[in-house]
């Protein structure tokens, strides 16, 4: 099926209708998006439910990232809005740690803010970095970890605490093959476990089974549900 | 979680992330001592450089600081962090490095030089340190790169040394207290008074404190279209 954005029907959060059941946990509404002269998103909606994922796809420059931004309220749009039922974690596509810090720190530091103590917070932190292939070092700064290795830590601490939607921006970059066939095990369990996640994506191959796509590429503009 | 527990958390980190670009810090480390020699001939002048060069130091860590956390800060505003946390933590951290590095050229100060008042010396060093720590933040805050903080913050301390800090407009400067507090220390209650310059840093650090603050509040607000159920 095949909604075009701009008619796509409104649901509040929370609601379970139509034969879907689940609560919608995310849910963007009519987002537009101009920079400068060029607008990059026109009349946008995008809603997740528990347990479901989607993919925002599209071409370079299509606005994939800044609708995820705009989602997790990290940017503004022009119009639109954006309901959210729990609690958010973000996965940007930059690398957005601190260097001088260990993998560890990262750990109690972003803990802190989602009010785990600093051993749990540890702990929580290892057993996500094991489901992703990841050992972590005690001592390594963040500025010597490889890129993919980042990249883990990156989405460890997005999932850090255990947020009801995960938004994660093109997560896997710099993963090798094994890492980002864990990655994609992980995103399953969190859709088990009822999480809506959204990943911004430029390689959707049949590995990557989703429950919807909204494809941003200016041609289309439109949100399809497999 | 007490809001305590998530400040002195970033208190931690601010303060690793610090102390362990040891390079960057033995550099700013080296301006007031640089600054101190430049005019060590002339007491009065050497201490006032050398405190000089300390703002200078402790306002371009705080810069750095500052622009380095701009990634990072959205990210733990998401999850969990209110902006004061992170505001009050990040200051914490650096105005307790700051009181250390101006501990150190108290006592070299205390050491090498004969002052009328060391005690006056030991409190201007502690009160450029806490004007400098939020005038850095802010400036952090305000620019686009550490560049042009670091441009600004160099016409700022160059202003300091240049214009007569007996003129009305000087007071507009953020470090006029420090030349006039090293004037009473040296030369004596005759050339300069410990009151007024005390007012005058402890006005300028809680007005930097708040105008950072804010900004920061601004930066990290909930933007207007989300909505949490």
């Amino acid at each position: 099926m095949v909604y075009p954005a701009s008619t796509r029907p409104a649901q509040g959060l929370g609601e379970t209708p139509g034969d879907d059941g689940a609560p919608v946990l995310l849910h963007a509404q009519g987002i537009v998006k101009s920079y400068r002269r060029r607008r990059v998103l026109n009349g946008v909606d995008l809603t997740v439910r528990s347990g479901e994922v989607a993919a925002i796809v599209g071409s370079n420059g299509a606005g994939k990232s800044t609708m995820l931004k705009i989602c997790a309220g990290l940017a503004s749009p022009d119009r639109g809005r954006v309901s959210v039922r729990g609690r958010l974690g973000y996965c940007p596509q930059d690398v957005g740690v601190l260097d001088f810090l260990t993998p560890g720190e990262h750990f109690t530091l972003f803990g802190a803010g989602r009010g785990l103590r600093p051993a749990a917070a540890s702990r929580r932190g290892r057993e996500l970095a094991r489901t992703l292939d990841w050992s972590v070092g005690r001592r390594t700064l963040a500025k010597d970890l490889s890129g993919g290795t980042r990249q883990k830590l990156n989405v460890v601490l997005a999932a850090l605490g255990d947020p009801d939607v995960l938004l994660l921006d093109e997560p896997y970059q710099g993963f090798d093959r094994g890492s980002y066939l864990d990655f994609w095990k992980n995103v399953w369990d969190w859709r088990e476990e009822g999480k809506a996640v959204v990943v911004v994506t430029h390689m959707l191959s049949r590995l990557d089974r989703v429950d919807q796509v909204l494809d941003l590429s200016p041609r289309t503009g439109t949100e399809a549900t497999l | 979680m007490s809001p305590t527990f998530r400040t002195l958390r970033m208190a931690q980190a601010t303060l690793r992330e610090l102390t362990r670009r040891r390079g960057v810090l033995g550099l700013l480390l080296l301006v007031p001592l640089v600054f101190y020699l430049g005019r060590h001939d002339e007491p009065g002048q050497a201490i006032r450089f050398a405190s000089l060069g300390l703002g200078f130091a402790v306002s371009a860590a705080a810069l750095f600081s500052s622009v380095g956390g701009r990634e990072i800060e959205p990210r733990l505003a998401l999850g969990g962090f209110r902006p004061r946390h992170l505001h009050l933590g990040r200051s914490l951290a650096l105005v307790g490095a700051g009181l250390a590095v101006s501990a150190l050229y108290a006592l070299l100060i205390a050491l090498d030089q004969d002052v009328r008042h060391l005690g006056a010396v030991v409190l201007e060093l502690a009160l450029t340190t806490l004007v400098a720590v939020p005038l850095g933040l802010l400036l952090g805050l305000a620019v686009p790169r550490d560049m042009e903080g670091t441009l600004l913050l160099i016409s700022v301390i160059g202003a300091q040394m240049v214009m007569d800090p007996a003129k009305d407009s000087a007071r507009a400067l953020p470090f006029w207290s420090t030349r006039e507090i090293i004037t009473y220390a040296v030369d004596g209650a005759g050339a300069g008074s410990l009151a007024p310059g005390v007012a005058h840093a402890a006005v300028t650090a809680a007005l930097l404190m708040a105008a950072s603050c804010a900004v920061q509040a601004v930066r990290l607000r909930r933007r207007a279209h989300m909505q949490f159920g």
